[in-house]
């Protein structure tokens, strides 16, 4: 009975090094994607100055974009909130909660990268803009690649919902979760630099 | 079988509410600014400032790095430093 009982302990030691683990590398791995988006916000920001220093004509936000772009500014702070109240019912054990939370964040989610196809369809159609212009390409770039970021979110937060209806997800597991909020927030965290990068300065 | 997070179960969370509220009156400020037509030297710190304090707060309240071990706070913080001084330098100039 005994030997059990450490047995048992022991699997408990290695699966919770297991979850750190996973933890730790998508630490990491948010932390080159941070490299990344640094790079692309420099990119977008020198090739502004570049455009100014030659006297071109810059692109700048017409009312509807801003308030476009902020109310999907607000649907994504929204969606990181239901996150962080899906992990809470899970910790309390309350895996329906759960479910109701990530389906209102891959909805919140949908909604953002329905008001980014709005925004791109006035910028090319409306406004002429491509990736041959210096701000199509960079804007685009940046923006599309959050989008993409936005769009993976949004398939890994319907999985993990799926995951959770088959009721896999309790008080003492629910790691998996964690690490796709951790990605969430993340995205969340880099709109956050690009709107007052990109629309406000 | 159970699967310990054995990370910060125990730790007095803020509410997330309340960040959000805080991260929302932000967001606000931050769109009301520039229709102050503030000089632009002085707008655009300002602006990056706020920025970096939102930015500050999701890590450490939604991504719970306030809880977590040190380690991830160092794996995350040396890039995003480097990310903040690029991105203000190049910003300001």
């Amino acid at each position: 009975m005994s030997s059990t009982a450490s047995v048992s302990q022991v699997v408990s030691a290695e699966v919770a090094h297991a979850n750190q683990n996973r933890k730790l590398g998508m630490w990491l791995f948010l932390s080159s994607e941070l490299l990344i988006f640094a790079g692309l916000i420099g990119a977008f920001v020198l090739t502004r100055r570049s455009v100014f220093l030659r006297g071109e004509e810059w692109w700048h936000a017409t009312p509807f974009s801003t308030a476009l772009v902020s109310l999907n500014t607000f649907l994504l702070l929204a969606s990181s909130l239901m996150v962080v109240l899906g992990i809470e019912s899970i910790r309390r054990n309350e895996n329906r909660k759960l479910q109701r939370y990530l389906a209102l964040t891959a909805l919140l989610g949908s909604l953002f990268l329905a008001g980014q196809a709005v925004e791109y369809s006035i910028l090319i159609f409306e406004e002429g803009h491509s990736f041959a212009d210096p701000f199509g390409s960079a804007f685009f770039t940046l923006t599309g690649l959050h989008g993409l970021h936005v769009l993976v979110g949004v398939i890994w937060c319907l999985t993990t919902l799926l995951v959770a209806r088959r009721g896999k997800f309790h008080a003492h597991n629910y790691t998996t979760v964690e690490i796709f909020g951790l990605y969430w927030h993340f995205v969340d965290l880099i709109w956050v630099i690009i709107f007052t990068v990109v629309y406000l300065t | 079988m159970n699967q310990p997070n054995n990370t910060h179960d125990q730790a007095q969370h803020v509410n997330p509410v309340t960040v959000f509220g805080i991260l929302t009156l932000c967001t606000i400020v931050e769109i009301a600014l520039p229709l102050l037509h503030i000089e632009r030297s002085v707008l655009v710190p300002l602006l990056l400032g706020i920025s970096f304090t939102k930015a500050g707060l999701v890590a450490a309240y939604y991504m719970h790095l306030r809880y977590e071990p040190p380690i991830y706070t160092a794996i995350f913080l040396a890039p995003a430093l480097f990310a903040g001084f690029l991105i203000l330098t190049l910003a300001m100039g």
